[in-house]
């Protein structure tokens, strides 16, 4: 992995506004006033979880997924422009160029988990050590299917339809995995459609650190599922890719 | 024994094209070239839009995969010789990332040829040190060549191959980048350029090699395809010839007649003149002239004359 690239490329897209506004700052103003709306102190669901620490889960969540996808869908732009093709005449691999923007996708997923986070602490959420390892370090890892999902969505998208497909599946993924509406509050119907969204799963990761009946091997079996499923799409279309250009 | 005096003057080649095709659904794109450029050549890659030529550079830079035929540069795969950095290019289109900076990009291609030195460098060398700063989408036209010249010379390569280098320059800006690259060529490199510019390649090529329908039509010095196409052209005003009583002279090839002024093209002019005064006793204002590259290149790459 070629770190100087690496870091060079995430100055570049922690420089861009609309990037840093969408998947730091809003998820971290969502979650403040999430926190005022909902979650008094020592606030819980019916099943006993904590408001403020699920509240933390879900925007920290939302926020890393976003990062993550859009990070990764900017191989469409790259694609789309040719510099994809100026690529290819340096030493970097197709592989290692998707492992790159894999990597990079999962290190932009992490600001906003940890400014989320810090204000978690500020907001009174109080976890042990080992918790807050699976609040933060899991969610992070859960991440991984996101980043995947966004290098297929660069995979097949031209640069004109990137932005509106990305939006339209972080809005998409947020509302039916019970982003917005947490899932312990809706109805029984609505929670059974959550289920089929990673993203439902995502916070499931975050959330077996502090909730009392958490179904970690379920969220991890479907997280890697999705992760496979996508990935086997994003390999298939490298390859047809790679024939065509 | 032949057999090795070829391998052997392939093994030296900068770059080696055998037996090229490539073809797009029906389309032949590139139909068979055979190409060899020796160390320190600068070679024109001429031809009409839809030649073949981008076709051609892709396959020699390994962007493309040929259907069948063999590239070696200096010897090797393109992708080998691209992994030692021994070729680069300028691809054709304005391929640069438009939120990134001019230090950015060439940071970023320095630091993937393992080489971070080398940002700095090139961009001294292709005079846009002063521009690092900005971000490539805020360019000029000219500015955005350049960056992309930088680009191709980050790994210091012995081949550099150009596709439509030139195109959108303006004048001023044209005549800067031929500086340069005339710069770089003085230290022995070889290029390979392809344009449709005619008086580019006349101007800065040792050697032209003109594509038509994929296929190599001439090549050779400026000079040596000038003078393939045999003969002169002939230009007269010639009241009341119709262009069937024209073309019907001896020796005429090629004929263009608008509101009576005719330019013929000769094999022979001498014999074409002889009788045009004869049969046309008026004609007047009478020129004849060597082709230039231009006709030379309108002779070759024109479907009529095949």
């Amino acid at each position: 992995m070629n770190i100087r690239y690496l870091l060079l490329e995430a100055r570049i897209t922690l420089r861009n506004i609309r990037f840093s506004v969408f998947t730091i700052v809003m998820p971290a103003v969502l979650f403040l006033i999430y926190c005022g709306l909902w979650a008094g102190k020592g606030a819980a669901y019916p099943d006993g979880t904590p408001v403020t620490a699920s509240l933390m889960v879900s925007m920290a969540g939302y926020g890393a997924m976003g990062a993550a996808m859009s990070t990764g869908a900017q191989i469409a732009f790259e694609r789309g422009i040719g510099w994809q093709r100026q690529l290819r005449l340096t030493p970097l691999s197709g592989i290692g160029y998707m492992l790159a923007k894999g990597a990079l996708a999962m290190l932009m997923a992490l600001p906003c988990i940890v400014i989320v986070s810090i204000l978690g602490v500020i907001r009174g959420v109080e976890l042990d050590a080992g918790q807050w390892l699976t609040a933060t370090g899991g969610l992070w890892l859960a991440v991984t299917p996101f980043a995947v999902l966004g290098i297929m969505i660069g995979m097949f998208a031209s640069p004109d339809s990137l932005q509106p497909i990305i939006s339209g599946s972080m809005m998409a993924l947020g509302l039916l995995g019970g982003m917005w509406i947490p899932a312990a509050v809706a109805p029984e119907w609505m929670r059974n459609i959550m289920k089929v969204t990673p993203t439902y799963w995502l916070q499931e990761v975050g959330r077996s650190a502090f909730a009392p009946k958490a179904t970690l091997g379920v969220a991890l079996a479907v997280l890697g599922g999705y992760a496979l499923l996508t990935g086997l799409l994003a390999a298939r279309r490298y390859v047809t890719d790679a024939v065509r250009v | 024994m032949t057999k090795t005096i070829a391998a052997q003057a392939v093994a030296g080649a900068a770059l080696s094209l055998s037996g090229l095709h490539k073809r797009y659904g029906e389309i032949r794109a590139v139909d068979g070239v055979d190409l060899t450029i020796a160390p320190g050549e600068v070679v024109a890659l001429l031809g009409p839009n839809g030649a073949g030529k981008s076709t051609t550079v892709d396959i020699m830079l390994g962007l493309s995969r040929p259907d069948s035929g063999e590239v070696a540069i200096f010897g090797k795969a393109p992708r080998e010789a691209v992994l030692s950095g021994s070729v680069g290019a300028m691809l054709q289109k304005d391929n640069l990332r438009a939120d990134v900076t001019v230090g950015e990009t060439l940071a970023i291609v320095a630091a993937l040829h393992g080489r971070p030195e080398r940002a700095a460098e090139t961009m001294r060398q292709a005079g846009i040190d002063g521009i690092a700063g900005q971000k490539c989408g805020k360019l000029s036209g000219g500015q955005k060549q350049r960056v992309r010249f930088a680009i191709a010379l980050v790994s210091e390569p012995d081949f550099l191959v150009l596709d439509e280098p030139t195109v959108a320059m303006d004048v001023e800006i044209r005549r800067q980048f031929w500086q340069s690259m005339r710069e770089y060529t003085s230290r022995g490199r070889t290029v390979l350029f392809a344009t449709h510019y005619l008086a580019e390649a006349e101007e800065f090529a040792d050697r032209v090699v003109m594509l038509r329908a994929g296929r190599v039509i001439a090549d050779g010095t400026v000079a040596q395809v000038r003078s393939a196409v045999s003969g002169r052209t002939l230009r007269a005003v010639v009241p009341g010839a119709s262009a069937d009583q024209l073309a019907g002279l001896p020796s005429v090839t090629g004929l263009e007649l608008r509101d009576g002024r005719a330019v013929l093209s000769c094999a022979d002019s001498d014999r074409t003149l002889r009788a045009l005064l004869a049969a046309f006793p008026a004609a007047h204002d009478i020129e004849i002239a060597a082709v230039n590259l231009e006709d030379a290149f309108l002779a070759l790459t024109s479907e009529e004359n095949l």
